[in-house]
C-alpha cells in the first residue's frame, strides 16, 4: 500500500525567503534573506546586522518583529507566522516603559 | 538672383501635407505610434510652433556654437583647471557626464519618432531639428567627458553608464525608455518637451551652468549652456501638442503630465539634490535643493499646467512634502552604497555643513542626524567596515531608487513606511504611494527588473557583495568612496560614543 502524508511546516526543508525589512529608524528598506525554519528573535538579528550600530544606534532591549502591523512572538518561525518572500517586516526596539 | 525673404517662402515649406492615394493613411500614421486617441485627426492641423526656425538659420546657428563649445574646450584644455576643482564638484560632473551622455542619444530616437509619426507636418519638422539638436548634445556630452578618462578613470562611465546593470542607469532607462522609447508620439511630446524639458531640464540646465562657473568650470558650463540654448528651442514641441491634447482628451493630458512629472522628479532627487546640498562646497551654494526647486520648478509647473486648465497632480501633497525627505535619503544612500557609484560622494555632514541643513531643512536633524551621528562615530573609532554595504538596499519596483522615503506619522516618529501590492501571486514594494499608483496604473506596460529581481532570480552571481558589484560593472579603479572622512568627521573626533558597532577582528583573528 502506498500514499502521501502531508508534511507539517515543522518537518519540510527550510525555504529561502528574501524580505523587505526596516529596522526601527533606520533610513531605507533593505533585502534580507531568511529562512522558513528562522525564529523571529533570528529574523530580528538578521535585520539589525546591517543597521544596528551601523546607522541606528544600538539599545540594550530586546528586538520584536512586526508583519502586516502584527507583532509576532520571538519563538514564532518565518513558516508558521506565514510571511511569504519579498514581504515587508519591522523590526523594533521592545523599549520598556517609562525608559527613554 | 536675389534671395526671397524667409516670411516670403517659409510658410509654404513648414508645414507640408499631402494626401496619400498608393497607401491607407493608417498604414503611414499607426495609432500605435501615432496615437491620436480622441483626438480627431483634423485637430492636428492647428498645431503650430510659436519660434519658427529654417534650415538655413539653423545650420548656421548650430556651427556657430559648435565652433564657440569647442574653441573654449581647446583653449582650457591646456590649462591646469580640472587639477584645481573641488572634488564634490568634479562628482557631480561625473553624474552628469554618466548620467546624461546617453539620455541624450535615447532622445534622438524620441525625436525621430515624432519627426516620422507626428501628426503635423509642421511638428514633424521641429522634431527633424530637435533629432540633430539632441545628436549633437549625445556627442558633444560624451567627448567632453572623455577629456577627463586620462586623469580619472571613473570619466570613463560617461560612455559606460548606459550599458552597465548598475542600478543608477537601470533606473534611469527605466524612466527614460517609459518617457521615450515606448510611448507614441502624442505621450511622448507631453513626457519629454512639455514636462521633462520645459518642466526640468531648461531650468535645471540654467542652475547647473551657473554652479559651474561658481566651481571654476568654465569648459562644463560652456558644454551646459550650448545646449541648453537647443532645448529651448525642441521644447516647444510640447505647447501645441499639449493644446491640442488638452481640449480633446483632459483626462490623458493629465495622466501623462502627472506620472511623468512624478518621475523625473525622482529621478532630480536622487541626483541634483545630492549634488545641490552636499557635493557643492558650503562657500558655493546659493540655494537649497528645496529653494530650488520651490522657485525654479514648482511654481512655473504650476502655473504651466493652470493655464491649460489641469489641475496639479494627485500626488501633489506627497510630492512636495517629498522635497524635505527624499533627497536627504538618497543622499544618505548613495554614500553607504558607495562602492556602486562611478563618482566620490562626500558625505558633507562637517559642523558648519549641517547647520546650513538645519536652517534650510528644519527636521534634517531629527530624521537623518542620528544616522549620520552613528557614522560619524564609527569613522572616528577606526570602523570604516561598518559604513559600508553587506546587502542590497530595497529598490522600488516603479522608479528603482532605494526605497528611503522618511514619513512622519501621526505620534512624530519619522519612519520608513510599506508601501506594496500583491500582484499575479507576486509581492511588489515601492518607495511611496505614488510610485505604487503608477506602477499599478501602468503594470502592462514594460517595466525593467529591479537589482533586486534580478538578484532573487539568480541573475547575479556569486549573491554577494562582490558579485553584485561585478555585475554592475564596478572595478576597483572606478568603485565610489568618500574623498575626504577628515573633512565632516574631524569636528566630532572625541567625543565619547556608545551603541556602534564592533570593529571587526582583523582576517584570521576571529574568535580570539
Amino acid at each position: 500500500m502506498t500514499g502521501t502524508v502531508e508534511l507539517g511546516v515543522e518537518d519540510q526543508a527550510p525555504q529561502p525567503v528574501p524580505l523587505n525589512a526596516v529596522f526601527a529608524t533606520d533610513f531605507v528598506q533593505i533585502l534580507v534573506p531568511v529562512t522558513t525554519a528562522d525564529t523571529m528573535r533570528e529574523v530580528a538579528a538578521a535585520v539589525a546586522h546591517h543597521a544596528e550600530g551601523k546607522r541606528v544606534r544600538a539599545q540594550p532591549y530586546e528586538k520584536v518583529v512586526f508583519h502586516h502591523g502584527r507583532r509576532l512572538p520571538p519563538e514564532m518561525t518565518v513558516a508558521e507566522a506565514g510571511i511569504q518572500p519579498l514581504e515587508h517586516v519591522r523590526v523594533e526596539y521592545d523599549v520598556p516603559e517609562g525608559a527613554q | 538672383m536675389a534671395l526671397l525673404k524667409r516670411e516670403e517662402w517659409q510658410q509654404y515649406v513648414r508645414d507640408v501635407n499631402w494626401t496619400y492615394s498608393y497607401v491607407d493613411d493608417e498604414a503611414v500614421y499607426p495609432e500605435w505610434h501615432s496615437g491620436t486617441g480622441k483626438v480627431p485627426r483634423s485637430a492636428w492641423l492647428t498645431w503650430e510652433e510659436d519660434y519658427k526656425v529654417t534650415y538655413p538659420e539653423y545650420v548656421a546657428t548650430q556651427r556657430d556654437k559648435e565652433s564657440s563649445a569647442y574653441a573654449v574646450k581647446a583653449a582650457l584644455q591646456r590649462s591646469t583647471t580640472f587639477d584645481h576643482l573641488d572634488e564634490g564638484w568634479k562628482s557631480s560632473t561625473k553624474m552628469h557626464f554618466g548620467g546624461v551622455a546617453l539620455v541624450e542619444y535615447a532622445a534622438v530616437l524620441g525625436e525621430l519618432k515624432m519627426a516620422r509619426f507626428g501628426l503635423n507636418a509642421a511638428w514633424r519638422n521641429m522634431a527633424t531639428f530637435g533629432q540633430l539638436d539632441e545628436l549633437r548634445h549625445a556627442q558633444i556630452t560624451t567627448f567632453f567627458g572623455h577629456e577627463f578618462v586620462k586623469k580619472d578613470p571613473q570619466y570613463d562611465w560617461t560612455q559606460k553608464t548606459f550599458h552597465m546593470d548598475n542600478w543608477v542607469p537601470i533606473s534611469l532607462r527605466n524612466l527614460f525608455d517609459g518617457m521615450m522609447i515606448a510611448p507614441n508620439v502624442v505621450d511622448l511630446a507631453i513626457a519629454l518637451p512639455f514636462t521633462f524639458e520645459t518642466g526640468f531640464t531648461n531650468l535645471q540646465f540654467v542652475a547647473l551652468s551657473a554652479d559651474a562657473l561658481e566651481a571654476g568650470d568654465v569648459n562644463f558650463a560652456n558644454m551646459i549652456s550650448s545646449i541648453q540654448t537647443d532645448e529651448a528651442r525642441h521644447s516647444q514641441q510640447g505647447g501645441p501638442t499639449m493644446e491640442i491634447l488638452v481640449e480633446h482628451d483632459p483626462v490623458r493630458a493629465q495622466w501623462i503630465i502627472d506620472k511623468n512629472f512624478w518621475g523625473s522628479a525622482r529621478a532630480f532627487a536622487a541626483l541634483t539634490g545630492p549634488a545641490m546640498d552636499y557635493y557643492t562646497p558650503l562657500e558655493h551654494r546659493k540655494q537649497s535643493y528645496r529653494e530650488f526647486m520651490e522657485e525654479w520648478i514648482i511654481d512655473q509647473f504650476v502655473h504651466t499646467i493652470e493655464d491649460y486648465g489641469l489641475k496639479k497632480p494627485w500626488f501633489w501633497d506627497e510630492f512636495m512634502r517629498g522635497l524635505d525627505t527624499w533627497h536627504h535619503g538618497l543622499h544618505m544612500g548613495l554614500w553607504f552604497w558607495r562602492p556602486t557609484l562611478w563618482w566620490r560622494p562626500k558625505a558633507a555632514v562637517s559642523k558648519d555643513e549641517r547647520d546650513w541643513l538645519r536652517e534650510k531643512y528644519p527636521n534634517w536633524e531629527t530624521v537623518y542626524g542620528d544616522k549620520w551621528d552613528v557614522i560619524i562615530d564609527n569613522i572616528n573609532n577606526n570602523n570604516v567596515e561598518a559604513t559600508l554595504p553587506e546587502t542590497l538596499p530595497w529598490l522600488c519596483s516603479m522608479c528603482n531608487l532605494p526605497c528611503c522615503n522618511a514619513v512622519q506619522a501621526r505620534n512624530g516618529r519619522w519612519r520608513v513606511p510599506e508601501w506594496s501590492l500583491t500582484y499575479d501571486g507576486k509581492t511588489f514594494q515601492f518607495c511611496s504611494n505614488a510610485c505604487r499608483q503608477i506602477w499599478w496604473k501602468d503594470r502592462d506596460n514594460v517595466n525593467h527588473e529591479t537589482l533586486i529581481d534580478r538578484f532573487l532570480a539568480g541573475q547575479i552571481q556569486p549573491m554577494d557583495v562582490g558579485g553584485i558589484l561585478t555585475h554592475m560593472g564596478l572595478t576597483p579603479e572606478v568603485m565610489g568612496d568618500d574623498p575626504d572622512y577628515e573633512a565632516w568627521t574631524k569636528d566630532y573626533a572625541g567625543r565619547p560614543a556608545t551603541g556602534i558597532a564592533a570593529v571587526a577582528a582583523p582576517a584570521g583573528q576571529e574568535g580570539a
